[in-house]
C-alpha cells in the first residue's frame, strides 16, 4: 500500500478585506501518497494556489489540519515553519523567481546556505542541461532555461516536495513540454512527490492523481490508472 | 478622478512621500533660514545707518573749537558736521558700573532711535541711555540716573530709551572681550547739561588761578560751553565715494586732528560687518550643501517612485489617457509634495533658523527692527526646488510614457547588465560568501541609488564633523591664545598719560614685563591707508609668539618690525619688504623692514621690539604690565585701569564664542535630522526593491535574521564608504571656512580633536545601523504569498 504524503484535512483558509470575509478554502480536504505526480485543476480564484501555498508554508490556515509526513504543519511557528520550507520544499514559480545577480550555478549553490546536504549544484545543473550555463546570469538565459535554473534550485534540496505554481505558465508549449518532462523525471525517479497548480487541464493529462478545485472546495480528488506520457498529450 | 489616485496613491506610499516632503523642508528651511538670518543682519543695519545717519568719518582730537567745526563744514563734499565729547563715567550709585557719555550740540549725525521717550533736545538737562544697559538695570523713563567724572557729578532723568548706529557694539575698554550691558552702556546728553562750575573750575586749574574773580576780570565775555573739551567731530559726507578725499583734506587742514576714522574701522560697525562677512561664507556652504543633499536624495526618490508606477502609466495609457494628461498627473506627485515641504521650509526656516540665530546675534548687537527676513531670492530657490523636483517627475514618467501600452503593462524585467558584473563571477568572489556576493552585485545594479547614499550620508557626516571640528578649532584657539601665546597670570592695563616715574613705580612692584599698543596707520600697496596697530614687546617670556608653522619663535631683531601672517597676505609683503606707517597724531611716517612672520590667533598686526621702536626716536612708556604674583581680589591698583588675570580672559572670549556654539549646535543638530531621513529614505527605497528578492529568500527557506544581515549588510558599507570620505572632506571643509570666512582679524588653524572623527564616525555609523535594524524589522512580516505575485 502506498504511504500517505499529504493529509490535507478540512482546511479552511479566510482572507480579511477591509471589513468583509472571504473564504478561499472552505473545509478542504484530500490526500497524496509519496512519490505521485499531482496536479491540482481548476479556475481563477478557485483556490488552488492557496493550497499550494498552505502545504509550501507560506502561509497559515485558518482551521484544520496539514500533515505532511506525519507532521500537523498547520500548527508550526513562523520559525518552525521556516526550518520547514528550507528541508522540505521546493517551489517552482510561474516567473521563476531566480535572483537575477546570481550566476546560474550561484541560484542553485545558494541552497547550501540552508540545507545540510544538498546535492552538488554543478550536478544538478547537469541533470537540466544546463552545465554549459553555470557561469551565465539569468538575463543571457531564455525563459524556459531560467525555469530549468529554478528547477534545478528546487531539486539540489531533494525536497520531500516538489511545488510547482503554473511552471509553464510563462512559457511557450514546447519548452513548457521539457519542463513538464523534467518534473515528471523527477518523480518517477523516485525523488520528489510533485504538485503542480495550474488551470491547464492537459496537464492533468500525464498526473498520476488529479485534485479538482472550485469555489474554495474539493470536487474530486481521482487517481488517474493510466497516466499519458508527455509526447502522447497534444499541446 | 485622477486627482483622487493621486491623493490615494501618497496616502498608499505615504511613509516615502512623507521623507521626500522632509528632505525638502530641511533642505529649503537650512538654506533659506540661514539665507533670511544674514539679510536680516545686513537690512537692519543697512537701514539703522541710512535712516539714522551714521557719520561717514570719526574726528578724533582734543579740544575742537567752533571755529573747527565750521572749518570741517565748510570743505567740499561736506554735508554736515557734529561735535561731542565722550568720556567714560562712572555710576555714582555703583562704581563698579559705567556708561561712555556723550555730550553733544545736535542730533543731525547718528541720530538716535528713540525706543521710548522723547527725541533729542539740546535744552534738556536730562539724558537718554541704551536700551541694553536700561533693560538690565531696570531703568525707564523718568527715572533718576546719578554719574560721575572727576570732580564733575550730574544727576540727570532719563528723557528717552534709545539706540544708536555708531554703538552697536560697545565695549567698556580694551581689555573688555564682550559687551556687559549690566555694567557697562552709554548715555547721552546735551553739552548744557556740563555744570558751568565744572568746566570754570578746569579753566581755572589750567591757569593756574584760585579766585573766581580774578577769571571774570580776564575773560568777562567768557562764554563756558566754549570751554568744553570736545574731542570728537562727526562727519557726514555727501557721497561715500568722497569720504577718502574729505578725510585727507581734513588730515590737511584741521590741525587739532589727531585721527581719523571711516566708520568702518570702528569697533561696533566693523564687529557687526564682521559677523555678516562671516556669516556669508557659511550660507554658502552650509545652506548650499544642505539644498544639494536634500534635492540629490529627493531626485533619487522620486524617480525611483514613478518608476514603480510603471504599470499603472501603461495602464492609463491603455484606457486612453492622453500622455499630457498622465505627464500631468504624476507630475502633480512631485509638484504638490514638494510644494508643500518647500512652504513649510521658508515658513520655518524664517522661525526656526534665521529669528534664532537673529536672536543669538541680538545678545551683543543693539539694533532696532532687527529679525530675520526671507528674501525674493529664497523664494525664488524655494520655486526652482519645486520645479526642478516636478521637471525629475516629468523626465522619468516620460520615459516610461515612450513606450508603447503594451511594453509598459509587460512586467520591465529586472536589468542586469552582464558585462558589468562580470568580474565578480572570478575566482576571488566565489570564494566571498553568498550575502557579500548578492550586496557586490546589488550594488553594481543599483549605482545611483548606492551613490545618492553614499553623497547624503557623506555630506551629513562632513557638516557634523566640521561643525565639531569648528568648536574643536575654536577650543584650540583659547589653548593657543590663552595657554600658549600668553604666559602670565594677570596683565594690568595702565591709566592714559602716565609719566615714566608713574611706570616706574609700577614695575617696581609687579615686574618689568610691559608692552605698548601703538595706534597706527598703515599705507597699503594702492597707497590707502588703513588702521592698523604696533605691538611693541618688552615682555620677556610672558608673550610668546608662534611662527607660520605653530612653532615656538623668538621676537629678538632690533632691525624692523614682524608682521603677522594674515596680515602680510592681505598686503602681499613678503619678509624684506618694507612697511610704511605712521603713529596716530604724528605726521611722521617710518619705513619700516619686515624682519620675521609671527602668527596671532586673533589680531593681524605689527610686532617690534621695545629697542627697535626707541631707535625710531618714539618713547617707549608702556600700557601694559605682565605678571605672574597673585593679584587676586585687588580690583583698584593706583595708574591701573584694569586688572585682568587669564582664567577670566579665557572664560570672556569663550562667551562670545558662545554664540557661535549654539549657531553650531543648531546645524548639527539640522545636519543629523537630515542625515536620518536621508538614510530612512535611501533605505526604504533600498528595501522596497529588494522587496522581491528577500521574499524569495523568505520561500526558500532562509531565516528572517539572515535576510535582515543581508539588507543590513549593504547599509553599513554605505555608511562606512561615507564615513571614510566624510572624515577628511569635513576636515577640509573646517579649513575652507576658517580660511575664507573668518574675519581678516582672526587666523584659526583648523584643529580636529580625534574625538570628533569618532563622534562623526559613531553618529553616522549609528544612525544608519538604527535605521537599517529599524527597516530590517519588515523582513519579518513580508507576506510571501503577494510579494511573489508581481515580479521585480
Amino acid at each position: 500500500m502506498a504511504k500517505e504524503l499529504i493529509n490535507f484535512n478540512n482546511v479552511r483558509k479566510t482572507y480579511s478585506i477591509g471589513e468583509k470575509t472571504f473564504d478561499a478554502l472552505n473545509g478542504a480536504s484530500f490526500t497524496v501518497n509519496r512519490g505521485e505526480f499531482v496536479v491540482i485543476l481548476g479556475p481563477s480564484g478557485a483556490g488552488k494556489s492557496t493550497i499550494l501555498n498552505l502545504l509550501g508554508g507560506m502561509d497559515k490556515a485558518t482551521s484544520g489540519e496539514i500533515i505532511i509526513d506525519g507532521k500537523d504543519i498547520s500548527k508550526l511557528s513562523a520559525k518552525e515553519l521556516t526550518h520547514y520550507r528550507a528541508e522540505n520544499i521546493g517551489f517552482i514559480f510561474q516567473f521563476y523567481n531566480i535572483l537575477p545577480t546570481l550566476t546560474v550555478i550561484e541560484n542553485v549553490e545558494l541552497i547550501n546556505d540552508i540545507v545540510k546536504n544538498p546535492k552538488p549544484a554543478m550536478e544538478v545543473l547537469k541533470g537540466v542541461g544546463l552545465e554549459m550555463h553555470a557561469d551565465k546570469f539569468p538575463n543571457q538565459l531564455s525563459g524556459g532555461e531560467q525555469q530549468r535554473v529554478s528547477i534545478a534550485r528546487a531539486i539540489a534540496k531533494n525536497p520531500l516536495l516538489l511545488l510547482c505554481d503554473e511552471p509553464t505558465g510563462a512559457l511557450d508549449s514546447q519548452t513548457g513540454v521539457e519542463v513538464l518532462k523534467l518534473l515528471k523525471e523527477q518523480c518517477r525517479s523516485g525523488e520528489n512527490t510533485v504538485v503542480i497548480v495550474t488551470h491547464n487541464s492537459l496537464i492533468a493529462e500525464i498526473a498520476d492523481r488529479v485534485i479538482r478545485v472550485k469555489n474554495g472546495k474539493i470536487r474530486s480528488n481521482e487517481l488517474n490508472a493510466s497516466p499519458k506520457n508527455i509526447e502522447e498529450v497534444e499541446w | 478622478m485622477l486627482k483622487r489616485k493621486l491623493f490615494r496613491e501618497i496616502r498608499i506610499n505615504l511613509s516615502q512621500f512623507i521623507t521626500i516632503l522632509l528632505m525638502v523642508m530641511i533642505g529649503v528651511m537650512a538654506y533659506s533660514g540661514i539665507e533670511a538670518y544674514m539679510a536680516g543682519m545686513t537690512k537692519a543695519a543697512d537701514d539703522f545707518y541710512g535712516k539714522n545717519n551714521l557719520e561717514d568719518l570719526n574726528v578724533l582730537g582734543e579740544g575742537f573749537s567752533k571755529e573747527d567745526l565750521d572749518e570741517v563744514r565748510n570743505l567740499d563734499h561736506v554735508k554736515n558736521a557734529e561735535r561731542k565729547l565722550e568720556i567714560n563715567v562712572i555710576n555714582s550709585d555703583n562704581n563698579d558700573k559705567g556708561f561712555l557719555a556723550s555730550f553733544i550740540e545736535t542730533n543731525e549725525i547718528s541720530k538716535f532711535y528713540v525706543y521710548e521717550g522723547k527725541a533729542f533736545d539740546p535744552e534738556s538737562k536730562g539724558a537718554w541711555v541704551n536700551k541694553y544697559y536700561a533693560d538690565a538695570n531696570g531703568i525707564k523713563v523718568g527715572d533718576i540716573i546719578r554719574f560721575k567724572y572727576d570732580t564733575m557729578e550730574i544727576e540727570a532723568p532719563i528723557e528717552g530709551i534709545i539706540h544708536i548706529p555708531d554703538h552697536l557694539y560697545t565695549l567698556r575698554d580694551e581689555a573688555a572681550l564682550l559687551p556687559n550691558f549690566e555694567e557697562y552702556g552709554f548715555i547721552y546728553l546735551s553739552y548744557k547739561a556740563i555744570p558751568e562750575d565744572y568746566l570754570k573750575e578746569t579753566v581755572m586749574k589750567k591757569m593756574g588761578l584760585r579766585d573766581e574773580s580774578v577769571l571774570k576780570t580776564l575773560m568777562p565775555d567768557l562764554n563756558y560751553t566754549e570751554l568744553i573739551p570736545f574731542n570728537y567731530i562727526m562727519v557726514d559726507v555727501d557721497d561715500k565715494a568722497n569720504t577718502e578725499s574729505v578725510k585727507n583734506n581734513i588730515e590737511d587742514n584741521i590741525e587739532s586732528a589727531i585721527a581719523i576714522i571711516k566708520s568702518e574701522d570702528t569697533a561696533s560697525y566693523s564687529r557687526y560687518q564682521g559677523e555678516i562677512d562671516e556669516g556669508k561664507g557659511f550660507v554658502g556652504i552650509f545652506s548650499g550643501l544642505f539644498l544639494f543633499i536634500a534635492i540629490l536624495s529627493v531626485i533619487t526618490t522620486m524617480t525611483r517612485v514613478i518608476k514603480k508606477q510603471r504599470i499603472q502609466i501603461g495602464t492609463l495609457k491603455a484606457l486612453g489617457f492622453t500622455d499630457s494628461a498622465v505627464q500631468f498627473h504624476y507630475i502633480g506627485f512631485g509638484f504638490w509634495v514638494s510644494l508643500i515641504g518647500a512652504a513649510l521650509g521658508l515658513l520655518l526656516g524664517r522661525f526656526f533658523i534665521g529669528n534664532v540665530f537673529m536672536g543669538l546675534e541680538m545678545d551683543f548687537f543693539e539694533i532696532p527692527n532687527n529679525g530675520a527676513i526671507v528674501e525674493l531670492k529664497s523664494y525664488i530657490v524655494a520655486l526652482l526646488v519645486v520645479l526642478g523636483i516636478s521637471f525629475v517627475t516629468y523626465l522619468t514618467c516620460r520615459k516610461q510614457l515612450k513606450e508603447n501600452p503594451a511594453e509598459t503593462l509587460r512586467i520591465e524585467l529586472p536589468k542586469v547588465k552582464s558585462g558589468t558584473l562580470g568580474f565578480t563571477t572570478s575566482k576571488v568572489f566565489r570564494k566571498l560568501s553568498f550575502a557579500v556576493k548578492w550586496n557586490i552585485r546589488d550594488v553594481i545594479r543599483n549605482k545611483i541609488r548606492t551613490l545618492t547614499a553614499v553623497v547624503g550620508i557623506t555630506g551629513c557626516c562632513v557638516l557634523i564633523v566640521c561643525a565639531l571640528g569648528m568648536l574643536n578649532s575654536i577650543d584650540n584657539f583659547i589653548k593657543l591664545q590663552f595657554e600658549d601665546l600668553y604666559n602670565f597670570n594677570y596683565k594690568l592695563t595702565l591709566n592714559q598719560g602716565l609719566n615714566r616715574d608713574d611706570v616706574n613705580s609700577l614695575t617696581d612692584t609687579y615686574g618689568s614685563f610691559t608692552s605698548k599698543t601703538l595706534g597706527i596707520e598703515i599705507k597699503n600697496a594702492s597707497g590707502e591707508r588703513e588702521a592698523n596697530s604696533v605691538f611693541v614687546y618688552d615682555a620677556g617670556d610672558k608673550i610668546r609668539f608662534k611662527d607660520k608653522d605653530d612653532e615656538f619663535m623668538d621676537i629678538s631683531r632690533d632691525d624692523g618690525v614682524y608682521i603677522t601672517v594674515r596680515l602680510a597676505e592681505n598686503l602681499n609683503l613678503k619678509v624684506g619688504d618694507t612697511i610704511s606707517w605712521h603713529i596716530y597724531g604724528s605726521k611722521e611716517f617710518y619705513d619700516s623692514k619686515i624682519v620675521g612672520f609671527n602668527r596671532d590667533p586673533q589680531s593681524q598686526i605689527l610686532t617690534a621690539t621695545r629697542a627697535y621702536i626707541e631707535s625710531l626716536g618714539i618713547e617707549y612708556i608702556p600700557d601694559a604690565i605682565y605678571t605672574d604674583m597673585d593679584l587676586s581680589g585687588q580690583k583698584d591698583i593706583k595708574n591701573v585701569e584694569v586688572v585682568q588675570d587669564t582664567e577670566s580672559m579665557k572664560k570672556d572670549i569663550s562667551g562670545m564664542l558662545e554664540m557661535m556654539r549654539s549657531m553650531i549646535v543648531i546645524i548639527i543638530f539640522v545636519a543629523v535630522l537630515l542625515g536620518i531621513i536621508i538614510i530612512y529614505s535611501m533605505s526604504i527605497l533600498s528595501y522596497s526593491e529588494k522587496q522581491y528578492q528577500f521574499s524569495t529568500l523568505k520561500v526558500l527557506g532562509f531565516e528572517d535574521s539572515r535576510i535582515r544581515k543581508i539588507f543590513i549588510k549593504q547599509n553599513n558599507w554605505i555608511a562606512v564608504a561615507a564615513i571614510i570620505l566624510g572624515l577628511p572632506l569635513g576636515r577640509a571643509l573646517t579649513g575652507f571656512l576658517f580660511t575664507i570666512c573668518l574675519e581678516d582679524t582672526y587666523d584659526f588653524s583648523t584643529y580636529i580633536h580625534p574625538l570628533t572623527y569618532l563622534v562623526g564616525a559613531a553618529g553616522t555609523f549609528i544612525v544608519s545601523f538604527a535605521v537599517s535594524l529599524f527597516l530590517g524589522r519588515k523582513v519579518n512580516s513580508i507576506d510571501m504569498v503577494s510579494s511573489l505575485k508581481s515580479n521585480e
